[in-house]
């Protein structure tokens, strides 16, 4: 299949994209590689009547570091992350990450501002800003705010962007020589849309622990409790993974239930060998 | 409209687009180069890959438009490039095609093994070659094409490092107390009920909820008796037309990039006695074919005199392209919010709170509120 | 000869130009003002057409069933007693019977503006109750997919073995309740086709994506109603059929129909997500199977019924019962027993339309009895392998009639399971599953063996009674006046590399050199009449015709070459690329000059056909030729996901005489792993209102390199006794056994949980829903 038609314009300036995109009253459509938003216009299912393109910003794809974090812009591609061209706040965990989204030729062109603004759930980076705790920096028509990674998600393929909005750039915050993660996916085949991701993130030095569930059909589940409880014991013997995946996930079949327990199991199994 | 111009196998070549048409077909159409092939033009095959700025991408989703400067090589090229002759050599020696449509996109893939990774094993080069589908040779004679090519190259011409292994813990980290940093959970209570979903045996989902409102039964059944006032609190719903019982309207759906606007009808049947109604109706959104049965059915009870207990389930049936996905869970959350969100507005509006609206009346935007409550809710669980 | 010709691996006439991106598909086809065609289809799986509404000013643009009045509907029948027949149109008229179901064609200069005018189309649909399961649909008060029929069986067969006494006296009996997924074929290229009326020959010009082009002649001359000498097909490079492109299809219709009444050119290019909804429709059958056996595994009778969800209408030529009555006819497969009880239905439902898919009903016959004989083992306590290969027809019974009358001609069919057994060092498996792995996941190994009837002949296919029964198959061979062999066939090269086969089947009756040879396939204005390729049968049948004509020519060229070089006959020798005699040699560019330029060099008695030969072949015995191999596969099964990796496959396989081990080898391959799909991989779900649940490749899942470990390959080479050069069929059966070797292996792998898979594909979601029942039904009982 063929798009339906629309209008394209490659706005100059980040600046110039948010007032063009303001201008559509909700019916234009930032794209950068369009990874994600390309079979979805192929299919006729995204008719916007414009798209504006950012992919090639020079602005939107340079780093900023300091000593607590690092700000990625949103057009920096995957394979920049694989390739370890750009830096990484994180231990190794975004390169991690970079390296199993989808195919080489789809990291090629996808940037991880289009991946976190698509807000597919079953998305990599979706979960892993959510397990990092992330800040999404976004720049709408009446100025920039900041949120948080956890606040961006509202549902499948929903965010906190306003129509007239764009996502910037994501801030990351360092993960120390002593932080450890653990990244589990549950995929079919290789490069498919996950069944279940499970993430821990643990950092003595910052006194930082998270646990995220991931590719619930919906945003990823923040278990802080589950976590501080590992990281404070330095141990998870003692936890009923199965009860706390079945509390998140009152809803769940038995087997989108084991996915998620044994992803997440696996992940912190990463961390915690035992 | 548009004018681009780009590079493709070292000609200059221009010309007029619509925005709407992928590299593929530009190439294929108005340059000849049919070269290479589209085999789903969904972005998972693998078939229409090209070499855009030295990288490989897919041509199926990289619009002509968007490659305006941009320097391509296609299988139609690559005369002067030693790595490409041997893999053509090699995919004859050892049988890597059959019919030949998958070949051109499999040659840009292979290419960019040969060139960039240091002498992978046969593990990682099917892992890399995951991307590119083959329904004939079933990929062994691929893989051995490319093995041997890479096999032939002299060190020194293999450009890049190997991804570095990844470190196995073998020692937890020690125990530490974990800073509380993060974002108190949502402190906003809500008088809406989490949702049950369910699909049943003939394929409706159905979802539940009970919402408990400061009302008494009375004022709520009034409530729910006006149909202008039931349709605002569903985001993006507009009622057209009122004929006793019978409603004409219409409804906007914005679910991500996916846009669509439902024509419908429904038929409402109340019973005072029990207060309790029922709303059967059907939409198709013409555009797209998609089209929609639904039904909500309502039951008001009193908890007290005071207040009083409201049950809704919302049951609805698609055809059509929006139904023909396997991962029908994030419509279900789609509709999952809607519900909540519908809940929501009514107690919003019955303590006399006005709706986030914005020019076009209720907006499906206004559907943050509640999930952040809700996912807050989640994190919530843990510990209690 | 072996060098070049039958027997030696030549490298693909095929392979320069798709390596070089110069394949000629018909979506490369560029013709001045060619118009793209979009199909608008059908939503609704099953209801009653009210209106299609075209948009005012643009009617021209659209055609609807309304506009088709003088075309046929597709209408295929059998001669077997009791079938009904459908009336399949091109463009649906009353009713719409299967999401994808053509509605309407829409013409622009663009597809994407085709598919623009698509969206201007208002349809009116009054949606009727679905028939979407196959068991359901049987039932007496389900709703009709034709409502002039009395019930949705479109057939229904029988064989009656007498089961009831065996049933009395039988040691053992094991029941099982089996399902196959319903699957897309997926050629790479989808289906495609252009047709331009051409003025100077006065012909309909269709270049069609196709397998068959003779028969779609045939078939557009049927329903167009225009004579067969004015069609000319022209099938271009054809990206993969596997069955897909050997049926005449709506679309091929529709656009052949545009091209005739508006005489400009008109295409159509299928895209994915019309295979995937459109196109879904091969493999879904339903067991209900009972074995008797003794106390050792030996089988002593089978009880089937056979339930196949063949779709809504009865695809030309090979008709809506052929799947179901292979499954019957092959279900008993490579097993000497005696008693056989099956019965067949053939069951309309609202999905589209069944077309045979590689290896046709048999990798779901090949499933269900291979199943069969592990329970049969589990049951009597001994080793699957063990058990199968008692069970297996032995080399000194050959040949063998079968019990249901298929007469297998030659083979070892004990060797190649023990050759796979060896291969996959079975022996070490069971070893290493003595100790848990590091990992947690369960390790097991499963066998599966068929036999499989190849180039079915004229008696095999006059019994299925469809529309179309192939008889002799020909070829031309022209020697050109420069020495260069040109071949003509009415078959088709499809990826299975039939310009280099069948090039080295001349080679070798010819000696001439093999870059020499060129071959023309497929084209009705040049080649001799072919039903196509299809049931394996291209080597043996195309190849025995080019045997026979490359044999006849080469009589010719003795007879001139003996008079050039003053010899008998009998002293010509083809050797080296050369024509000799007694230390004299001629080129055959001397034989060609002599015939086309100089013929004052001719003897007296030369032949006046000269050096041009149209011959016919059937083999001489017409029942078939059965290939046959064994398949192995070691599975790790992770109890935790449901997650398979195949550890190790390998697979052993006899096709007779190999023309070139290569291309055997890359057809194993291929199939194998189209099974591994069928095995773990594809489906396309229906939801009971009969939407198809898999539209894009992210629903519907295609085995990728990455799911594939190393395959290791075997042969046997037991000629046919029956056919040319002794070779049997290769093209199908890799794909047959691989479900059966997979997921027996599964059930090995997982015996320890009690838990057995019996529903293919083997999903994840499948293996771990069965584990957690298990595991719910041990605690149920341990409480």
């Amino acid at each position: 299949m063929k798009p339906a038609p629309f209008d394209y314009n490659k706005p100059a300036s980040l600046s110039l994209a948010v007032s063009q995109l303001s201008e559509t009253s909700g019916s234009g459509k930032i794209i950068a590689g369009g990874q994600s938003l390309g079979p979805m216009l192929n299919l006729r299912l995204a008719r916007p009547n414009s798209v504006f393109d950012i992919r090639q910003l020079e602005e939107l794809r340079g780093i900023q570091s300091d000593a607590d974090s690092v700000s990625y812009g949103a057009a920096i591609c995957h394979v920049d992350f694989e390739d370890g061209l750009v830096e990484d706040a994180t231990q190794g965990m975004m390169r991690h990450v970079a390296g199993g989204i989808a195919h080489r030729a789809v990291r090629n062109r996808g940037t991880i501002g289009g991946s976190l603004a698509h807000a597919d759930p079953a998305a990599d980076w979706v979960n892993t800003t959510v397990a990092l705790n992330a800040t999404f920096t976004v720049l709408g028509a009446t100025g920039r705010r900041t949120i948080a990674a956890p606040d961006f998600f509202l549902g499948a393929f929903t965010t906190s962007l306003n129509d007239d909005e764009v996502l910037e750039k994501i801030t990351i915050p360092r993960l120390s020589d002593e932080a450890a993660w653990g990244y589990y996916k549950i995929c079919r085949k290789k490069g498919e849309f996950a069944e279940a991701i499970g993430i821990l993130v643990v950092d003595p030095i910052r006194g930082y622990a998270r646990a995220v569930m991931g590719a619930v059909d919906a945003p990823p589940i923040v278990l802080d409790d589950l976590a501080r409880s590992i990281a404070e014991a330095g141990t998870a013997r003692d936890i009923n993974l199965d009860q706390v995946v079945q509390q998140a996930l009152p809803d769940a079949n038995p087997i989108s239930l084991r996915h998620h327990c044994v992803a997440l199991q696996r992940a912190i199994q990463q961390v915690y060998p035992s | 409209m548009k004018s681009i111009s780009l590079t493709i196998n070292g000609e200059t070549v221009t010309g007029q687009v619509e925005p709407r048409t992928h590299l593929a077909d530009f190439m294929r159409g108005q340059l000849g180069l049919t070269g290479t092939h589209l085999g789903c033009e969904q972005g998972v095959c693998g078939a229409c890959t090209v070499i855009i700025d030295g990288q490989p991408m897919r041509s199926c989703i990289s619009y002509a438009v968007a490659c305006d400067g941009a320097t391509i090589q296609t299988v139609e090229g690559f005369d002067d490039d030693a790595d490409l002759k041997a893999l053509r050599t090699a995919f004859s020696a050892n049988h890597a095609l059959q019919c030949g449509f998958c070949t051109p996109g499999m040659l840009m893939t292979a290419r960019d093994i040969v060139r960039r990774l240091e002498e992978p094993d046969t593990h990682r080069i099917r892992q890399e070659l995951s991307g590119n589908l083959c329904r004939c040779t079933g990929y062994q004679g691929i893989v051995t094409a490319i093995a041997s090519v890479i096999e032939q190259k002299p060190m020194a011409a293999k450009t890049q490092e190997s991804r570095p292994k990844e470190a196995t813990r073998i020692v937890a980290p020690k125990p530490f107390s974990v800073v509380a940093t993060q974002d108190a959970p949502g402190t906003k209570t809500l008088s809406v009920s989490k949702l049950a979903m369910i699909v049943d045996s003939e394929g409706w989902t159905c979802l539940n909820q009970t919402l408990d409102l400061p009302h008494p039964q009375s004022e709520a059944w009034a409530f729910f008796e006006d149909l202008n006032q039931v349709a605002a609190c569903m985001p993006g719903a507009q009622i057209d037309t009122i004929d006793g019982n019978d409603i004409r309207g219409h409804m906007q759906i914005k679910f991500g990039p996916i846009r669509a606007s439902f024509d419908g009808t429904a038929q409402r049947k109340t019973d005072p006695g029990t207060k309790s109604g029922t709303l059967i109706g059907h939409g198709a959104d013409r555009v797209s074919g998609t089209a929609a049965d639904g039904g909500l059915t309502y039951s008001i009870s009193a908890l007290d005199a005071q207040t009083s207990r409201v049950s809704v389930e919302v049951r609805f049936k698609l055809t059509g392209p929006l139904a023909q996905f396997g991962r029908s869970g994030l419509v279900r959350d789609f509709a999952g919010r809607l519900t909540s969100q519908f809940g929501e507005n009514i107690a919003r509006v019955m303590a006399g709170e006005s709706l986030a609206t914005n020019a076009k009346g209720n907006d499906i935007n206004a559907l943050s509120l509640v999930w952040s409550v809700l996912t807050s809710r989640i994190k919530e669980l843990f510990g209690k | 000869m072996l060098d070049q010709g039958i027997g030696a691996r030549v490298l693909r006439k095929e392979d320069d130009r798709h390596l070089h991106g110069r394949g000629q598909f018909v979506g490369d086809l560029a013709m001045k003002g060619l118009k793209e065609v979009a199909f608008l289809r059908s939503n609704l799986a099953h209801g009653r057409i009210r209106t299609i509404s075209k948009p005012a000013g643009k009617e021209a643009l659209i055609v609807t069933a309304a506009d088709l009045k003088t075309i046929k509907p597709i209408f295929a029948d059998s001669s077997i007693p009791g079938f009904k027949a459908s009336n399949y149109p091109a463009l649906a008229t009353d009713k719409v019977r299967f999401v994808g179901e053509c509605l309407a064609a829409c013409i622009a200069d663009t597809r994407a503006a085709a598919e623009d005018l698509a969206e201007e189309i208002e349809v009116d649909i009054e949606e009727l109750p679905a028939v979407i399961d196959s068991l359901k649909a049987r039932a007496p008060d389900a709703p009709l997919v034709h409502d002039d029929w009395s019930d949705n069986l479109f057939l229904t067969t029988s064989v009656q073995g007498d089961i009831e006494t065996l049933a009395k006296t039988a040691p053992v009996k094991v029941t099982r309740e089996l399902r196959t997924g319903r699957q897309c074929m997926h050629p790479m290229e989808g289906k495609g086709v252009l047709a331009y009326w051409d003025f100077q020959a006065g012909q309909l010009v269709v270049y069609t994506s196709t397998q068959v082009p003779h028969m779609i002649r045939t078939g557009l001359s049927e329903t167009l109603g225009l004579e067969q000498r004015q069609i000319r097909v022209i099938p271009p490079d054809v990206g993969g059929g596997f069955g897909y492109k050997c049926v005449l299809q709506p679309e091929e219709i529709v656009i052949a129909w545009l091209a005739m009444t508006t005489k400009r050119p008109h295409r159509w290019v299928e895209d994915r997500r019309e295979h995937l909804t459109a196109g879904a429709n091969s493999r879904e059958h339903h067991y209900q199977i009972t074995a008797y056996a003794d106390n050792r595994g030996r089988l002593l009778g089978l009880d089937a019924e056979i339930t196949v969800s063949v779709g809504a209408y009865s695809v030309w030529p090979f008709t809506a019962c052929l799947e179901a009555a292979q499954a019957g006819g092959n279900l008993p497969g490579p097993y000497d027993f005696q008693v056989y009880r099956c019965k067949t239905f053939s069951v309309a439902t609202n999905k589209p339309p069944f077309t045979p898919y590689r290896g046709v009903a048999r990798p779901g016959v090949c499933f269900a009895i291979e199943l069969m004989m592990d329970a049969i083992a589990r049951e009597v306590g001994r080793d699957p392998m063990d058990v199968r290969a008692e069970n297996l027809v032995k080399s000194e019974q050959m040949p063998y009639n079968n019990v249901t009358g298929k007469h297998y001609d030659s083979g070892d069919y004990p060797a190649s399971l023990k050759q796979v057994s060896e291969l996959i060092d079975a022996q070490a498996i069971r070893t290493r599953q003595k100790t848990p792995e590091a990992d947690g996941r369960l390790i097991g190994v499963g066998f599966s063996t068929f036999t499989e009837q190849s180039a079915h002949g004229t008696k095999v296919f006059a019994s299925w009674g469809i529309p179309v029964v192939p008889g002799y198959e020909q070829a031309t061979v022209r020697l050109t006046p420069d020495g260069g062999l040109e071949i003509r066939a009415g078959i088709h090269t499809i990826g299975q590399g039939l310009e280099t086969t069948l090039s080295q089947v001349a080679v070798q009756e010819l000696g001439i050199d093999y870059d020499q040879v060129r071959v023309t396939l497929g084209d009705t204005a040049s080649t001799p009449y072919s039903t196509g390729a299809y049931a394996s049968r291209g080597m043996v049948m195309a190849g025995g015709a080019v045997s026979r004509a490359s044999q006849e020519l080469a009589r010719r060229i003795r007879r001139i070459a003996a008079h050039l070089l003053q010899c008998k006959d009998e002293d010509i020798r083809f050797e080296d690329r050369e024509i000799r005699a007694r230390g004299a040699s001629l080129s055959f560019a001397d034989i060609g000059r002599a015939w086309y330029l100089r013929p004052e060099q001719l003897p007296e008695d030369v032949n006046t056909m000269g050096m041009e030969v149209t011959e016919g072949y059937k083999p001489q015995v017409d029942t078939g030729v059965f290939t046959y191999a064994s398949h192995a596969a070691v599975v790790a099964v992770d109890p935790e996901t449901g997650i398979v990796e195949i550890l190790d496959y390998a697979a052993v396989d006899d096709c007779g005489r190999m023309v070139n081990p290569m291309i055997v080898e890359g057809q194993v391959l291929g199939g194998t792993v189209q099974g591994v799909g069928t095995a773990l991989f594809e489906e396309s779900p229906y939801d009971q209102a009969g939407q198809p649940l898999a539209s894009t490749l992210q629903d519907y899942t295609l085995p990728g390199a990455s799911d594939l470990p190393w395959i290791k390959l075997g042969h046997i080479e037991t000629l046919s006794p029956y056919s040319a050069h002794g070779i049997k069929g290769v093209g199908e059966g890799g794909a047959i056994a691989p479900p059966g070797a997979i997921v027996n292996a599964i059930n090995d792998a997982l015996k320890g949980h009690n838990v057995e898979i019996t529903q293919i594909p083997a999903t994840p979601e499948r293996i771990l829903s069965a584990i957690l029942a298990a595991e719910s039904q041990q605690k149920g009982a341990a409480s």
